[in-house]
């Protein structure tokens, strides 16, 4: 696959475009009133039993900032995951609490202005990892409400413009980056050109339909080009829409709920139309809950499976379908949160590793407890280094004490923000993607299968 | 009538109504928000993961306990002392027995002062862990301050009677339990319902990452 840019030189590339995105956001002008009052109907919309409970069950221990990555970099109070939560706990107890007309008397309602500062603590300084809900002693889920307040900034139009520039285009363009169908059919047709592999678009019916993403296609086509060698080589019944092949949900990243239910309502409606059995998603992790466990879509569960290329992979192995050329490096796995501590996919990436003879060194803190990449949540794409840079530092050092040649990961925003890490940082260690590995390790005598 | 008679006659009675009355409404406040959907087919069971956090949080996880083991030391410390002290002392059963009408065999009396003397240890503990850690006192409010003299008042007094200092018998007890009645009462307002709500708090996270075969 030496053909392509590597992903280093390819995030090179994009580096351009990602700083250009704050002059493309649309300009959200509105009087300060209506953006407090649009965030606390937003808050009180998504104020349930669960988050009700949760948030009259703080002790404030501080535990929580033990466990942040932005807290353990900076050491600033301010980090402090249950901190994050405070407009949405004072909008509780003013809107929904069991005590609202005593708390009306005594607290102010939040205002614009205290939604532009949160800004900071709910975007840049929270990748919505869920390591914070590990750690405390009252098992408060703060990720998931940060979440909420997320949406209710959005829905504010305070949420940073970078982000907001990417969920425009993907409102309009049910896509990002640029990724466009003609794109999509463009870099189809030169991946099948230099690598001589067939790659079925648009087919009427399959048994699995594959979603890629909007970084792979116009970033990294060996992702595309890997997860189409390995299922060729797994005569896997599969095809590409081209009326539905984009994995990546802003809305799911930007917490826009609309957005991310028509961008999740669109694919499950090019499974349905195909006849899927599988939806198989790429790497990119957030993908993975915003359609697996994306709820109130449908009121019954989907007719099809939606599983993750790393969980698919690794169940393949496991199943004795897939097997893999062994040369036995070492390796370290990081697990997307999306996928890992969020998803439950733990043992399936390990088996791939291992079918291919890997040692698998874990880092200091893995599986359940891994810390983000720290860019994860959408916040590659905000203007915020520095503070991101402590993250990349803390997470390069848990790779260097594994010892590991390698680093390998499923997602393609993890490994986007190691590859800004490495650059930084000067590391020589490879950050590869699984499915790219699988690929690379497929049996060199027997030739692609055809699909279908 | 004295005031030991009013603090165990009508101020113990509106105590108790107040602390049954407000966790009710506060209970209820909360669980009849609405109910979030759950249409996505689960991959393991949602009940057993509810279940399991509910029991599973009160140790931490390996791997994170670094540096919060000060803190959940004086946590375990206050409160296994203060529960020794409430459901083991001979007139804390009388009590309960009194209300409820179910009893059990008391703990010795220097068992009980022990018990009382650590709790109050860790309480100061944890005070000062509030007003020294940086962190802790950043999310500090007034109500953290209110409520843990509220928790810690009645182990005082109730030291003080035991011991006999200061104030003739009967005021100590008296003040004693009137110490104790205000904490029944401030128990369903603030932070001191974390007693009551960790259930249902852990239950919900234990449920929600169950249903996605994730152990939390
Ligand atoms: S979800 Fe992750 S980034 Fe956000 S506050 Fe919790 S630990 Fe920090
Ligand atoms: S760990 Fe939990 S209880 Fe402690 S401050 Fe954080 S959210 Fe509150």
């Amino acid at each position: 696959m030496s053909e392509f840019p590597t992903f280093e030189q390819a995030m090179q590339q994009m580096q351009g475009m990602l700083e250009k995105l704050p002059e493309m956001a649309p300009p959200m002008q509105m009087p300060p009133q209506q953006r407090a009052d649009r965030a606390t109907a937003v808050m009180v919309q998504n104020l349930d039993a669960r988050f009700g409970t949760y948030l009259e069950s703080c002790i404030h221990c501080g535990h929580c900032a033990e466990a942040c990555h932005f807290f353990q970099v900076t050491g600033d109070p301010k980090y402090t995951p249950v901190h994050k939560l405070d407009l949405l706990r004072r909008t509780y107890r003013r809107e929904s609490g069991p005590f609202r007309w005593l708390y009306r008397l005594f607290s102010q309602p939040i205002t614009a202005e205290e939604l532009a500062d949160w800004k900071e603590l709910a975007f840049d300084s929270c990748t919505m990892c869920g390591r914070c809900t590990l750690i405390c002693p009252m098992g408060i889920d703060i990720a998931a409400m940060v979440h909420v307040v997320r949406e209710s900034i959005s829905a504010a139009g305070l949420a940073p413009p970078e982000i907001r520039a990417v969920e425009a285009e993907q409102a309009t363009q049910d896509t990002v980056f640029g990724a466009s169908p003609e794109k999509l059919k463009e870099v189809i047709g030169m991946l099948e050109q230099q690598a001589g592999i067939e790659i079925p678009l648009d087919r009427e019916q399959a048994e699995m339909l594959v979603l890629t993403s909007g970084l792979d296609i116009m970033m990294n086509p060996r992702g595309l080009l890997a997860t189409a060698k390995v299922l060729n080589h797994l005569g896997a019944d599969w095809t590409l829409r081209s009326d539905g092949y984009e994995s990546i949900n802003f809305g799911a990243q930007v917490c826009d709920k609309e957005i991310h239910k028509d961008i999740a309502r669109r694919r499950i409606d090019t499974a349905k139309k195909i006849g899927a059995k599988t939806l198989l998603l790429c790497e990119c992790g957030h993908t993975y809950p915003a359609l697996r466990w994306a709820e109130g879509i449908y009121q019954e569960p989907l007719p099809f499976e939606v599983i993750y290329i790393s969980d698919y992979l690794g169940k393949q192995v496991q199943a004795g379908r897939l097997k893999l050329r062994r040369d036995g490096r070492s390796v370290t796995f990081h697990d997307p949160c999306k996928t890992g501590r969020v998803g439950g996919i733990f043992d399936q990436p390990r088996a791939v590793l291992e079918a291919m003879g890997d040692e698998v060194c874990e880092t200091p803190d893995h599986k359940m407890t891994n810390f983000c990449c720290g860019g994860g949540g959408g916040g590659f794409l905000l203007n915020n280094l520095p503070l991101r840079s402590k993250v990349y530092q803390m997470k390069m050092q848990q790779f260097d004490a594994t010892g590991a040649d390698t680093v390998v990961t499923a997602c393609g925003s993890c490994r986007l923000n190691f590859a800004t890490a490495k650059m930084m940082l000067e590391s020589e260690r490879p950050i590869e993607s699984l499915v790219e590995l699988a690929a690379d390790h497929l049996p060199d005598d027997e030739g692609w299968r055809r699909p279908g | 009538m004295s005031l030991l008679e009013f603090a165990r006659g009508p101020a113990f009675q509106a105590a108790v109504a107040i602390l049954v009355f407000g966790v009710f409404w506060r209970l209820l406040g909360v669980l009849t928000l609405r109910w979030g959907q759950r249409q996505t087919e689960p991959r393991a069971s949602a009940a057993a993961g509810g279940v399991r956090t509910v029991f599973s949080r009160f140790w931490p996880r390996r791997g994170l306990s670094r540096n919060v083991r000060t803190g959940r030391f004086l946590g375990y410390l206050s409160h296994i002392g203060l529960a020794l002290v409430v459901f083991g002392g001979v007139y804390h059963i009388e009590t309960i027995h009194g209300v409820l009408g179910v009893a059990w065999p008391a703990l010795p009396g220097s068992l009980i002062s022990v018990a009382a003397v650590i709790a109050l240890g860790a309480f100061l503990g944890l005070l000062g862990r509030r007003l020294m850690h940086p962190t802790v006192r950043f999310l500090s409010t007034w109500e953290d301050y209110f409520s843990w003299a509220v928790a810690v008042l009645p182990l005082v007094t109730g030291l003080l009677a035991g011991a006999g200092l200061g104030l003739d018998y009967a005021t100590l007890l008296a003040i004693h339990i009137l110490s104790a009645e205000l904490l029944l009462i401030w128990l369903p307002f603030g932070k001191l319902f974390h007693g009551i709500s960790f259930v249902p708090s852990r239950a919900f996270t234990g449920a929600n990452y169950g249903r996605r075969g994730v152990k939390i």
